[in-house]
């Protein structure tokens, strides 16, 4: 198993601009992939997110609400597709691209998502990407709304799943804040390291 | 045959009204609705039509009154531990109202995930749920992870569901990226196409496990026996001009499906210059000289693009064609394109004796997913 975390100076990634979200994405994945190359055909590569690329999303909101005109650079960079295909490209990676949301701690859902797909028989590793922004208003107060603890700074963690890995098991969410949804990936990328999260 | 999932209930909503009937009406009786979006200023913009019915209600009670609908036809009861995964960005209205009103009821509804909680919470669902937000393919997404969840015997039951009804930001996007037709109207695999259009869109399906549903005494409709995910690794936002991994998303899923020959495709069909070609050359390489004899065709020529909504509504298109044995037909297509030589259904309905069918969907990044249904 291998594990990489990326925060807010991730260097920028050609093509992608306005948000830390496709920098976060592309380091970490590039540090696992790099780390661990394999078969692109049998590697499947999901990515979970509470709030997405809401750097993205509500600039080009913002503009839309100030009466400015959308910038085609924004088209489509606000779903992760965009940097899951330059990825993709990159390392060669033609198994399913996925992309998800959801309320849990994003680590039991990943973990869980790649138990099934590796469950098929048509893969043999899987690329996990969790990915939190600081956020914008908006995302402040949908976190207030749900309940749920907004991460403190922008980060990302990627770990590469292989068929023969045991480590199956989400791990214990940890009882530290400032994560958000990515604190049991942190952990988890802690303790493999030897290291406090 | 290997029924490994099967489907017992759907809800459907396009631009024609909700349920089958009025997607037997509407989509394949072929007559394109495309008019003048009034639900926001259009003016700014170069394209000003779209597949709308009507001021909508919020995405949250669209998705949940077709999901109900689902779940009712399915005659499930409430309670158990029924998977919700539901292909959506979230509530893009509330994005716009957020920012222009500084704030706005129901912030939260923006969250895609939240589109999935709620939906389990108001219909009592207690299994693994989760929001899809990998653009087109998201809900096509959805029903592939369900297939694999209930295959592995992880759960009995899932709900996928997928919406998208239009709004500003995305009409915005897509008018900027120059995707849109500015023509009023959707040509899918015509010489003469010129883009999408958008359009409202909703569905869910309830599959299920053979066991689960013969042991309850549901009634099946069909049966998914295949699906498959795939990328180009070709470009951020463009196909694979030779379908590549739309090509390796429908080995997988007639590979598992065993094999058996194919009576109609469901296309994506966007009707831009890059899919419908690339799309094309994707099925050929499946196929083969085969292709020649296989029906495909693109319902986007009626219900416009239904974005993060187009792999489920499309799933149920095609339960719907090979329930009652009618191919819908491609609206809109004028004359052929050398680039794109299949049989595209033009334009009228095609009786046909249907056993298997395929319905397919691509996305932004190169993402690709093939789902095989079966008649029941």
């Amino acid at each position: 198993m291998i594990v990489a975390t990326a925060d807010a100076s991730a260097p920028p990634v050609p093509g992608f601009v306005e948000s830390t979200f496709n920098p976060l994405v592309y380091q970490v994945a590039q540090r696992c992939l790099s780390a661990c190359p394999g078969d692109g055909a049998r590697t499947a590569v999901v990515l979970a997110s509470m709030m997405g690329d809401a750097t993205t999303l509500d600039l080009g909101s913002r503009r839309l609400a100030a009466g400015q005109a959308h910038n085609p650079l924004l088209f489509m960079q606000s779903t992760a597709n965009a940097v899951l295909g330059h990825i993709s490209r990159e390392f060669g990676i033609t198994g399913p691209l996925l992309s998800l949301s959801t309320l849990d701690d994003l680590a039991g859902e990943l973990f869980a998502t790649a138990r099934v797909l590796l469950e098929d028989g048509e893969l043999d590793r899987v690329l996990l990407i969790g990915v939190e922004l600081a956020g914008t208003a908006r995302t402040t107060a949908a976190h207030r709304e749900l309940g749920t603890e907004p991460p403190s700074a922008d980060r990302a963690v990627a770990i590469v799943i292989d068929r023969d890995d045991e480590i199956f098991q989400p791990p214990e969410v940890a009882p530290t804040t400032g994560y958000g949804s990515l604190r049991g990936l942190i952990d988890l990328a802690a303790r493999t390291r030897g290291t406090q999260p | 045959m290997n029924h490994d999932v099967l489907v017992t209930g759907f809800g459907v909503r396009t631009v024609f009204g909700t349920g089958a009937d009025a997607v037997r009406d509407g989509v394949f009786g072929g007559h394109p609705v495309f008019a003048p979006i009034t639900r926001f200023d259009t003016s700014g913009y170069r394209t000003k039509a779209a597949a709308t019915a009507g001021e909508p209600a919020p995405l949250r009670e669209v998705l949940y009154d077709r999901a109900e609908a689902a779940v009712a036809m399915a005659g499930l009861p409430e309670g158990g531990d029924t998977a919700v995964l539901v292909g959506t960005a979230g509530d893009f209205a509330g994005l716009t109202r957020f920012w222009r009103e500084s704030g706005g009821p129901r912030v939260a509804d923006t969250v895609p995930a939240r589109q999935a909680e709620l939906l389990a919470s108001r219909l009592g669902l207690h299994g693994p749920r989760m929001a899809f937000t990998n653009a087109c393919v998201a809900s096509a997404s959805a029903i592939t992870h369900a297939c694999r969840l209930i295959a592995a015997g992880r759960v009995e039951t899932a709900l996928c569901a997928g919406g998208y009804l239009v709004e500003e930001e995305n009409l915005a996007k897509f008018d900027s990226g120059f995707a849109l037709s500015g023509k009023g109207e959707v040509r899918p695999f015509s010489a003469d196409r010129s883009g999408l259009l958008l359009g409202d869109g909703a569905a869910a399906v309830l599959l299920e496990s053979p066991d689960h549903a013969r042991r309850r005494g549901a009634r099946v409709l069909g049966a998914v026996t295949g699906w498959g995910a795939a990328s180009d690794a070709y470009h951020v936002a463009r196909p694979h001009p030779e379908g590549a991994g739309l090509a390796i998303a429908v080995q997988q899923a007639l590979r598992r499906a065993g094999g058996a020959p194919i009576d109609y495709v469901n296309a994506h069909g966007t009707a831009t210059r890059h899919n419908d070609p690339a799309e094309t050359c994707g099925l050929r390489t499946v196929f083969g000289a085969a292709a020649d004899t296989v029906p495909v065709s693109s319902t986007k020529g009626v219900t416009g693009h239904l974005l993060e909504a187009s792999g489920v509504v499309e799933f149920v298109i095609t339960l719907l064609a090979l329930m009652d044995g009618v191919l819908p037909p491609t609206a809109g297509f004028t004359e052929p394109d050398p680039e794109c030589d299949l049989d595209y259904v033009p334009n009228r309905p095609r009786r046909a004796g249907l056993r298997r069918a395929l319905t397919v969907n691509a996305a932004f990044g190169g993402a690709n997913t093939a789902l095989v249904l079966e008649r029941s």
